[in-house]
């Protein structure tokens, strides 16, 4: 190899190393402090009504963005920041924090009763068949096993009563179930 | 509307793209190639005479007949009581396990879930390679991340992805040759059948009934990747002839004043009308014919926002191997607001014809509980079985408040393929029966998530069972039946030495006498055993091969073992 081929070759080799995947193209550094502000620096959310979000699935972190932009959910904060947000900034952001831990919560295991009320509906309602076997999710399905129990709550109450509007299927079964299953239900997940 | 168009047009677009693989990370991890020496190149002919083949296993049912029939009888009623577990393979996956075996010159191939394939050594289980699929962070699929095995052809092995892409790989050492998009995953398509090799072609459908889709069968050229042709599963006019009854006769109680009504106002919905097909077509290469099921409409429960028959959704449907050009087609439901659709593959086979005689038919094993016999020449329906589970409440309409209703929406018989004994002129299904209530709750097309328009919910305080059914294709009478602990998902194979072989969700094993439904023979695999077993033979020993890893759609225990037997020395 001459002198020139090699240069020529290390020059391209380093160029080549530089180009990193499409998502990672994009500079999301200025949104991430605001991020944080809510969803907690180290993973951990300031309100207990906020979600975890770092080792969330990227696919169903995106999903939300995209909804939060469409209007199809509906949070004034999350709308104002999503607005903007172009496809591949949602999909590096979610990128982002699926790659980071899930952070430990220490909540507490759920009661035997609840547990026994929660397995019932979770077999009932099939939760699994989207959700996994062990609440972990998978791409577009969110992880729920240690979420915050407060946010769980909320969420399933909010499904239940249809103010919530952008997964009809979430109201569709939470509405087959009893409403005294939705307690159970966070509490069973929040502690596993 | 205006959205809705355009991401059609991207997933056309998408659909449309076959390109050269470029490697990229995938964490393969390749061994020395087989201790058999070189694989054999799977030839065309090799493939049509699957069937009589007593060696191999090279199509996901067998043959392209799809009869489940294993030609060899050295594991028979009189020995298999000596059968005994030669090897286990545990994959890197512990989750659903739904793959067919392929065995071809003592190497086989399976998958797992979320897209692994590995070769192993089929006389010792040792891994020769494994590939493991590196997936796109949007994929969205119904009933579990499954995966249902692979095809193979010349020197290639072939998957389909839950990002909705084809995948050919080097058969001797797992690396990718080519990969092709087959459609938009953000739209919700996603495979999880094993794809069909035929005559230079790999025909694939597609999952995304219950997300709004437009389903499709599609063939690519077998050695580049490149699209020959695509059949939309649901045709621009959907609507049909307004059928008042289902094939059995059974009145659906549509209201079709108020479908025609909506369909003034709305339009045909062909678009977001689902028809996913999940089992991989009966082969007839005399005819140059494919038959396929169409699954159910999108959305589920709600048709409200669906007017018309919903062609060609719960169909028997059969094309031009060729050109993918319709022939004909039965459709069992119009309209179907239950899920109770067409999944499990249809089988070629000769059955008595109406008249008696014996003429070339296609049996389809019903989320309804029927098996049903069709005319392989136009589709029409011959006949259909006794129901093989309990039928109640049919048709009742889905209600808010939930109708209950039996079958529940899992069947029947789910995506299980049933195998037959021709010579016995039997069908092996095996079913489930969960009661459940329907719910109906209309809401508009939600991109990319979950669209039933209502739910199924099982009834907790309702026993659930299964069976394993024996059905007599040409009388439609039962000819036994065997009662299991947990409804039944999988799939089953028959045997030259007169037995069946079938799993359960306690981790069972079991053979059966094909004859009377004896359990001859049975073993604790330690995880659901809900995957179709296949069978091979190497150096003049017969093995019968089973994947034990649970289910997720019904919630099963999982594992990750691959498990062969052969009879005790």
């Amino acid at each position: 190899m001459t002198r020139l081929a090699y240069l020529f070759a290390a020059a391209f080799g380093l160029a080549m190393a530089l180009a990193a995947p499409a998502t990672a193209q994009v500079n999301i550094d200025d949104k991430l402090p605001l991020c944080s502000a809510c969803h907690g620096e180290n993973g951990v959310p300031t309100e207990k009504n906020i979600p975890v979000i770092w080792g969330q699935h990227q696919g169903y972190i995106y999903f939300m963005l995209r909804d939060f932009k469409l209007g199809q959910r509906q949070n004034d904060a999350m709308t104002e920041i999503a607005k903007d947000l172009s496809r591949d900034e949602m999909m590096a952001l979610a990128e982002y924090f699926s790659k980071k831990p899930w952070p430990n919560l220490n909540q507490p295991r759920a009661s035997a009763e609840d547990t026994k009320r929660a397995e019932s509906a979770i077999v009932s309602g099939q939760c699994g068949a989207c959700h996994g076997e062990q609440g972990m999710g998978d791409s577009v399905q969110p992880r729920i096993a240690g979420q915050q129990r407060d946010y769980l709550l909320l969420t399933l109450t909010e499904f239940r009563s249809r103010k919530r509007t952008n997964n009809p299927w979430m109201s569709d079964i939470l509405g087959t179930l009893a409403p005294e299953d939705m307690d159970a239900l966070a509490n069973y997940m929040a502690g596993r | 509307m205006v959205n809705r168009t355009r991401q059609f047009l991207a997933a056309s677009a998408v659909a449309a793209v076959a390109y050269a693989y470029a490697p990229v990370a995938s964490s393969q991890e390749v061994k020395s190639a087989s201790k058999w020496g070189d694989m054999n190149t799977v030839t065309q002919d090799l493939l049509n005479r699957a069937a009589g083949d007593g060696n191999n296993f090279l199509h996901t049912n067998g043959n392209y007949q799809q009869t489940r029939y294993y030609p060899n009888r050295q594991i028979n009623t009189g020995n298999v009581q000596k059968l005994r577990p030669a090897w286990i393979f545990q994959t890197e996956v512990r989750e659903s396990l739904e793959t067919s075996p392929i065995v071809l010159n003592g190497v086989m191939y399976v998958t797992t879930s979320f897209n692994h394939v590995y070769a192993l050594d089929a006389r010792t289980g040792d891994e020769l390679w494994h590939y493991k699929h590196k997936l796109g962070p949007i994929t969205i699929y119904c009933c579990g991340p499954n995966n249902r095995g692979v095809a193979v052809y010349g020197d290639m092995v072939y998957m389909a992805t839950l990002d909705s892409k084809l995948v050919a790989l080097d058969a001797k050492t797992g690396k990718v040759n080519w990969e092709s998009q087959i459609a938009d995953p953000e739209l919700g398509y996603s495979e999880t059948m094993a794809p069909t090799a035929v005559d230079g072609k790999i025909l694939i459908g597609t999952n995304g009934g219950e997300y709004g889709i437009r389903g499709f069968v599609k063939a690519f050229d077998a050695k580049t990747g490149k699209l020959i042709w695509t059949f939309n599963t649901v045709p621009e006019n959907s609507v049909g002839v307004w059928a008042t009854h289902d094939a059995t006769g059974r009145d659906m109680k549509r209201n079709i004043e108020a479908e025609k009504a909506q369909l003034a106002k709305t339009g045909d919905p062909f678009k977001t009308l689902g028809g996913g097909v999940w089992q991989n077509p009966a082969v007839d290469l005399d005819t140059r014919r494919i038959y396929f099921v169409v699954g159910n409409p999108s959305p589920d429960l709600d048709g409200s926002l669906r007017p018309g028959d919903n062609l060609y959704t719960d169909s028997l449907v059969s094309v031009n191997l060729d050109t993918g050009q319709y022939v004909c087609h039965l459709q069992y439901i119009a309209h179907d607001v239950w899920d109770l659709d067409a999944v499990s593959p249809p089988v070629i086979t000769t059955v008595a014809g109406k008249d008696g005689k014996p003429i070339k038919g296609v049996l389809h094993a019903g989320k309804t509980g029927h098996v049903y016999v069709h005319d392989a020449n136009d589709c029409s329906l011959i006949r259909f079985s006794e129901a093989m589970v309990p039928q109640e409440n049919m048709w009742v309409l889905p209600t808010k408040e939930g109708a209950r209703m039996l079958p529940g929406a899992n069947g029947g018989v789910e995506w299980s393929p049933i195998a037959t004994d021709p010579g016995k002129g039997l069908a092996y299904a095996i079913n489930l029966h969960q009661p459940m209530t329907y719910h109906v709750e209309s809401s508009p097309y939600p991109a990319g998530k979950l669209w039933l328009g209502g739910a199924f919910k099982v009834i907790p305080s309702e026993e659930q069972w299964g069976n394993v059914t024996a059905v007599d294709y040409n009388t439609g009478k039962i000819r036994w039946q065997v009662k299991t602990p947990q409804p039944m998902i999988g799939g089953i194979l028959a045997t030259a030495g007169g037995l069946v072989f079938t799993g359960e969700a306690n981790g069972q094993f079991k053979a059966y006498d094909s004859d009377t439904g004896s359990v001859l023979w049975k073993f604790q695999a330690g995880a659901g055993v809900n995957a179709p077993p296949s069978s091979y033979t190497v150096d003049g020993r017969q093995y019968v091969v089973v994947g034990a890893g649970g289910n997720t759609q019904i919630d099963y225990k999982r594992g990750n073992s691959i498990i062969a037997f052969t009879l005790a020395d």
